[in-house]
This record gives structure tokens, sequence and C-alpha cells, in this order.
């Protein structure tokens, strides 16, 4: 499972620190982990109480209530939290601690549990907890706020996780819709006899740019196309890369034989290509499409 | 006459080429709030995007902040772009025209450098790349 996980993120998974080091930057020591680990029997003992209680508070909340099919469903939930919340004062923090987190973060965002709901649920279980074990050590208070501080750190740790696997999980879905969106076919439009438009839309990374080109040289010699109008007014960053890439596709289209024209870049963004040094014969732009088509029909007959 | 509110800083961070786009738009809005005009915006958004994309393609993972910068008779506007790549061996030959490790136009450094008005680059092997450039409105 937590191979599922890192495949499906492996960019942040490179960035991700060691299990070692998140303990350094949430500052939680030795001493932390032992005092979490006195609290294990009133957590375990107080654990019931609590979570009955929670679900009284969560269920009072519509939207909340809507997570839940059934009595049954509610019962496992339950079971789950108890043992969530008994590994948080108990279980060693680990990779294996920190890999399991991870999963039930990403089955909580798969179920639609909102960061607020899951806080919330968090901070609700915390101060319940805190005011008994308040209560149960009144002879020794300063013992007793040492104990939830250090319940404090470690909590603080487990949600960082599960909300860095929240952002991991949007973060390789947007990825995933762009590498779709990247390989979707570039449509070639054949205007009339001879007379091919491409409009291209989005980014144009290498990885694009060599399959347009293959696209848009099957097309020419397919359609026996003369010339190609390639419109750019979709494409969204371009720079001298993606000047690169333009005047390799509009290239290889000359060598096919085929005149390849350029519409849909601002003016501005056209001088700014200039001033960078790309020269404009090499891109051979035509400002706006009906103009570039017009161009392409006079080239197409001359 | 009350003085100009300057644009609050941005740090954005870049991995892929949606952060590109985006923080070409950044730019170009804080450009335009500073008072530059159109030509100026696109300069920007393009050393922007050149920066970027060199981010993107060489070093996988950086920041790019943009913050606003006075003196008293013009105002600018300043770009950081810096990684923890691989960084440059040969600054000198990084900024010829026409030189480029990634079958490029090797325009990237050398055009920002003739768009932008103040252009510095530091780099060692191994201690990724940290580019600082700047422009000024003409007042
Ligand atoms: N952030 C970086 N990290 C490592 N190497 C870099 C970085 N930025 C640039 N380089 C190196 O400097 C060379 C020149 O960069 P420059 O942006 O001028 O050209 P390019 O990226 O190759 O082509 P173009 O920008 O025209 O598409 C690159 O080919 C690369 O070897
Ligand atoms: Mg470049």
């Amino acid at each position: 499972m937590s191979d599922i996980i890192a495949s499906s993120a492996p960019r942040a998974d490179r960035l991700r620190p060691a299990t070692d080091e998140q303990l350094r930057w949430f500052d939680i020591t030795e001493t932390d982990r032992s005092r979490a680990e006195a609290l294990a029997a009133t957590a375990d003992e107080l654990a019931e109480p609590i979570i009955e209680d929670f679900y009284r508070h969560l269920l009072s909340f519509e939207g909340a209530r809507r997570h839940f099919r059934d009595d049954d469903q509610i019962a496992r939930v339950k079971q789950g939290q108890l043992r969530y919340f008994r590994e948080l004062v108990a279980a060693a923090l680990d990779d294996e601690y920190v890999a399991n987190r991870r999963r039930i973060g990403l089955i909580h965002e798969r179920a639609g549990v909102t960061p607020t709901l899951y806080v919330g649920a968090y901070a609700y279980y915390l101060h319940s907890l805190g005011h008994m074990v308040m209560d149960r050590m009144q002879d020794d208070p300063a013992r007793a706020v040492s104990l939830l501080l250090s319940l404090n750190k470690i909590a603080h740790f487990d949600m960082a996780l599960a909300l860095e696997t929240y952002v991991d999980t949007r973060e390789a879905a947007i990825e995933q819709r762009e590498r779709e969106m990247s390989e979707l076919p570039t449509p070639v439009l054949q205007l009339r006899d001879g007379l091919l438009l491409i409009p291209v839309v989005g980014t144009l990374d290498s990885f694009r740019a060599r399959n347009l080109t293959v696209r848009v040289l099957e097309r020419i010699r397919d359609l026996r196309a003369r010339a190609v109008v390639l419109d750019i007014t979709g494409v969204a960053a371009v720079d001298s890369a993606v000047a690169s890439h333009l005047i390799q596709t509009m290239t290889a289209a000359r060598l096919m034989g085929a005149t390849a024209v350029l519409t849909g870049l601002s003016a501005e963004v056209a001088q700014a290509l200039v001033k960078i040094g790309v020269t404009s014969e090499a891109l051979h732009t035509a400002g706006d499409l009906q103009h570039g088509i017009e161009i392409a029909e006079r080239l197409m007959e001359g | 006459m009350s003085p100009p509110v300057l644009p609050a800083e941005q740090v954005l961070r870049i991995a892929r080429d949606g952060d590109i786009v985006a923080a070409r738009q950044a730019g170009r809005l804080m450009a335009s709030e500073i008072g530059f005009s159109r030509p100026e915006q696109a300069l920007i958004a393009t050393a922007i995007s050149e920066l970027t994309r060199n981010i993107v393609s060489y070093a996988g993972t950086g920041r790019l902040s943009c913050r606003a910068v006075q003196q008293p008779r013009r105002i600018g506007l300043r770009i950081i772009a810096e990684d923890q790549g691989p960084g440059i061996p040969d600054l000198e030959a990084a900024l010829r025209d026409g030189y480029s490790t990634g079958n490029s136009l090797g325009l990237g450094l050398p055009g920002t450098r003739r768009i932008m008005d103040d252009f510095d680059i530091r780099s060692a092997p191994g201690q990724g790349v940290t580019v600082t450039v700047t422009k000024w409105t003409s007042c």
C-alpha cells in the first residue's frame, strides 16, 4: 500500500524529509515519546467515552452525517478511531508508523473527509482528553501539562502527515490530469484542399512538441498538404524553449514540402521573443489566425 | 502626493510546467501594479518564463520570488530564481548566445540578460543556481 502511495506521488516523495528529520522538526524527543506512553493507560480507558461523545458532536452536523451509510459503518469507523488514538500514544514513531498514517490520510482524502473535519476531530479528541487528564492528575498538574504538551507535539506531527498526504494526492491528481491533457492528440483540421490548421493549446514541453511534429508530418503526408497554419493562441507560456520546439516543427513541415505559418502570438510576446534573440524569420509569424490563413493561401498559390 | 502602495512580495514554488504559467501571470500582474507598460510586462513575463523553465528543465524544482524595490527616483521589480539543482559548471559558456545542453536555442539566459536592466547569476557545481534580475520603471 505504501508502494501505491509512493508511486502515485513520485515528486513529492523525493522532496519529503526522512522520518527522523521530521521528528527533529517537530522537536519530538525520547522524553516526549515516553511521556505520551505514560498517557497510554489513561487514553485507553478514556478513548471510548471520548469517541462516543465525539460522535454525538459529529452527528449533529448534517454535512458530517452524510459521510455515513448506516450504524454499522459508524461502529466500524469508531473502532478504527480507537485504534488510531491508541497508536498515537503507544506506537513507535518509525517509518512504518509514517506509512500507516499516510495511508489513513489517503483513505480520508478519498472518502471526502475535508481537512477541516479531520483537524476538527483531532482537536476535539485532544481537548477532551486534556480535560480528563487534568481532572485525574489534580495532585500533579505540572506533570499533567508536560504529558499533554508532549502528546500535543506528536499529534501535530500526526496531523502534518495526514495533511501532506492530502496535498500529495491532489498534486498527483493534477499531474495526472496534465499528463492526460498533454497526451491528447492535437487536432489537425483540413481547412481546404492542401491547407491544414493546427490549434495548439496548453503547454508545449519537449514530449508534446515531439508528438506534435510527428502528427503534423503524418497529416502533411496523408493529406498531401502544401501549407500548414500553426495557431498558438492557446499556448500559455511562449518563451525560447517553446519557440525552439515550434521552429523544429515548422522546419520539419517545410522539409516535407509544406509552407508553415505561425499565428496567435501577441505582438508584445513576439517583440519580447525578438529581444531575447529568437529571429522572427525563423518563426514566420503572421499575426492573427485570419491573416495567417490568407498568407498560407497566397503562399500555396504562389 | 501619497506614495504608491507597492505590491507584497510573492514566492512561488516551481516544479512543473503549470508553475511556469502561474509564475508568469503573477509577475505580469505585479509588473502592471508597479506601473510597467504592457510591452515591459511582456518582457518581464518572458524573463520569468525563461528562468523558471530552466529550473524545471535542469534542476527539477526551485523557487521564484518577485518583489517591488524602491529607490529615490525609480521603482523596480526584482525577480530571484533559485534552485538546489546540479548548478552550471561554466557560467561564461551558459551566458553565450546559442549555448544549450538541452538541445534548445540557448537564448534563455543571454536573452534574459538583454531584456532586464540588472542581471546577476551565481552558481557552483552541485550548489544550484541563483539568478537575480531587476527591471526599473522608466521614470
Ligand atoms: N537552473 C539551471 N540549472 C542547471 N543548469 C542550467 C540552469 N539554467 C541553465 N542551465 C544551463 O545553462 C544552459 C543555457 O541556459 P539557457 O536558458 O540560456 O539555454 P537553454 O535553456 O539551453 O535554451 P533555451 O532557454 O533557449 O530554451 C542550459 O542549456 C543549461 O545547461
Ligand atoms: Mg533556458
